[in-house]
């Protein structure tokens, strides 16, 4: 593992401050200079799909726990957001934390029975738990008002502040993707960050150095959670509109998709997944039609030919190699196979 | 004490159970020969709905003839998918390359992704819309049995799964192939020992999987009398949950958890809007996860 060079892609402070006033300055200038509110849109939508992705990412890619339920916990978000505002008219920043803790907190309830599954079970597990949150959505129609979603949600208002433009919404979006990047940045680059690579990599050996693996694994999806509730919050208050499609099992894929063509285990990597995905459907014109199926064949080609993803530091085919590299020169019979 | 609409219930339960047994059954032979789940698995029971209805509505055969035109490109379908998906994975032949879990993640996520491809494909072809099965080959016709009233098509899924697990049976413990499929299962290694060709083994093991859920999805077409791109997703998952109960590798455990699940759902039904049923085959998968790791018929696991 090279980690401190890949580190070092964002650890030079000038090209933080780089990317800091691509994203407050260059981008909204030329965005406002070519004029398309519908400009902004994409790029405010690219921006909550970068806190997801990066909030997938600690869980699949530093602690190599594959889920395929992230979306629901998104709609979790979503729904508290939309719930709060519209039915007790609380302001945005009392429902951006409580959107993403309550996903954290349902997300743990969730983990503390699965998270003692491993590998292929923990993602049916998730696949049937990101359901059951669609299902639920959808059904209970005198709470979320089922497949008619919820309208009129109100947008961005901070201290008398109110975000009327989509320039506005896009700053304040772009701020809380900042921060939430920088706090996962600094969760998988801390001692923390090391103890869950090293559940990824060989979970039982972690756990005979003795860190506790289903603790730190439980924390990790809650961590999660609440990132992915933090942009279902954002996506409700911009949006204006909710429905229980929005988070279906294809928008988990999605954002796995983003995830894996980024690279597992790396945040620019995912960054650039998420552009690559959201920008070059939208870029090929009239890719409505053609958008899954992109990035199905992006996802495919990725995992065939760049199994690190583009920046990845986590792969699994190194994983497979290290493995015939064992069950070559260890006895033909040993119990190799096992893992 | 017996109500008559809950025997009613009870019949149509068996019959939905079936189909999803005989999607289960090829989650289970390809679980069973590779320890890899195929989330494409799904998209070939659409797969064999739609080839059905092109049938129907070009030729116009006999009902016998689409379910044998289905079966056919079931296993075109699925030694293509093996093609495609799971050979570029299986780089070594070892038995810890066959069975290791970076293997079985990347052939899950290979899987996934050609199951997108596939199903969008679909949609962009056939459009997303519903289509409707020709009145004349919809088996919806009522048969009165006393009080009861069945239609022609819970006899047809009936018939039809019952012949076709007999010939899997027949197929796996009476021919060559099937026994070179079940030596795989038993050990990848002891088998290549032995002068067993693994990739055919798997190739018909694919074929054959395909062929039972290509055969499911053209008969539930004819028996709900409408056919989407997105028809396959539920019944997947299900048939998924249906062998993770039954213990991943026992086909006979995979059967009985899929007419469990396919009688619960429907008995659902009389207690809550239809919308919830899905609810219930998830519930069952949490809970089959986390009190029966090893699944309700299973002869103990390996730690995956």
């Amino acid at each position: 593992m090279n980690a401190p060079e890949r580190a070092g892609l964002l650890a030079p402070p000038v090209l933080k401050g780089l990317l800091a006033v691509i994203v407050f300055v260059v981008l909204p200038g030329t965005l406002l200079t070519i004029g398309g509110g519908y400009l902004f849109q994409i790029a405010t939508t690219a921006l909550i799909f970068v806190i997801l992705a990066a909030s997938l990412n600690l869980v699949t890619g530093t602690t190599g726990l594959l889920s395929l339920g992230h979306a629901g916990f998104y709609g979790i978000g979503a729904y508290t957001a939309a719930l709060l505002s519209t039915q007790l008219g609380l302001p945005f920043l009392v429902t951006l934390p409580l959107a993403g803790l309550s996903a954290g907190i349902i997300g743990v309830l969730v983990a503390l029975p699965t998270m003692r599954l491993v590998s292929i079970y923990f993602a049916v597990a998730t696949l049937g738990i990101g359901e059951m949150i669609y299902v639920t959505l959808l059904n209970w129609t005198d709470f979320t008002h089922g497949p008619m979603g919820i309208r009129g949600i109100p947008s961005i208002e901070l201290f008398g502040w109110r975000a009327s433009s989509s320039l506005d919404e896009y700053l304040v979006v772009a701020t809380t993707a900042v921060i939430s990047l920088w706090a996962l940045s600094r969760l998988t680059h801390s001692y923390y960050g090391n103890a869950l690579r090293a559940v990824r990599e060989d979970d039982q050996c972690a756990n005979a150095m003795g860190l506790n693996v289903v603790r730190l694994k439980i924390e990790a999806f809650g961590i999660s959670c609440f990132f992915a509730g933090i942009a279902g919050a954002l996506l409700a208050h911009t949006g204006k509109f909710i429905s229980p499609d929005q988070f279906r099992f294809s928008e988990s894929i999605n954002i796995l998709a983003m995830v894996v063509v980024g690279g597992l285990g790396s945040l620019p990597g995912t960054v650039i997944g998420v552009l690559l995905l959201i920008i070059l459907p939208e870029a090929l014109r009239g890719a409505g039609d053609f958008r899954m199926i992109a990035v199905g064949s992006i996802m495919f080609l990725s995992i065939l030919l760049l199994p690190k993803g583009l920046l990845g530091e986590a792969s699994a085919l190194d994983l497979l190699r290290r493995q015939f590299g064992e069950a070559w020169k260890s006895v033909p019979g040993s119990n190799v196979g096992w893992r | 004490m017996l109500d008559i609409y809950f025997v009613q219930q009870i019949i149509n339960g068996l019959s939905i159970g079936l189909v999803y047994a005989l999607m289960a059954i090829g989650f289970t032979l390809i679980f069973g020969v590779l320890n890899v789940v195929n989330f494409a698995h799904g998209e070939v029971y659409t797969v064999g709905a739609f080839v059905g209805l092109l049938l129907i509505t070009w030729v116009a055969p006999p009902l016998l003839v689409v379910v044998l035109a289905a079966l056919a490109v079931g296993a075109v379908t699925g030694v293509g998918l093996e093609r495609i998906a799971f050979k570029p994975f299986r780089r070594f032949r070892d038995e810890a390359s066959l069975r290791s879990r970076a293997m079985r993640e990347a052939t899950l996520l290979s899987s996934l992704a050609a199951s997108i491809v596939a199903r969008e494909v679909m949609t962009l072809v056939f459009g997303a819309h519903m289509q409707t099965i020709p009145q004349a080959y919809l088996l919806q016709r009522p048969i009165a049995i006393g009080p009861l009233s069945i239609t022609n098509g819970d006899v047809v899924i009936f018939g039809a799964s019952l012949a076709m697990l007999a010939a899997l049976q027949f197929m796996l413990f009476r021919t060559r192939i099937g026994l070179s499929i079940r030596a795989v299962s038993n050990s990848p290694m002891g088998a290549r020992f032995v002068g067993i060709d693994t990739d055919r083994a798997i190739i018909a093991t694919f074929a054959i999987g395909s062929m039972l859920g290509a055969a499911a999805g053209i008969l539930v077409g004819l028996y709900d009398g409408t056919i989407t791109p997105q028809m396959g997703f539920a019944p997947g998952i299900k048939a998924f949950v249906a062998m993770v109960m039954g213990g991943l590798s026992s086909i006979p455990g995979a059967v009985i958890c899929a007419l469990i699940l396919g009688v619960a759902e429907s008995v659902t039904t009389d207690f809550l809007a239809s919308g919830w049923k899905d609810l219930v085959a998830y519930a069952f998968l949490i809970v089959t996860l986390v009190f029966f790791p090893q699944g309700i018929f299973g002869v103990g696991r390996e730690r995956a």
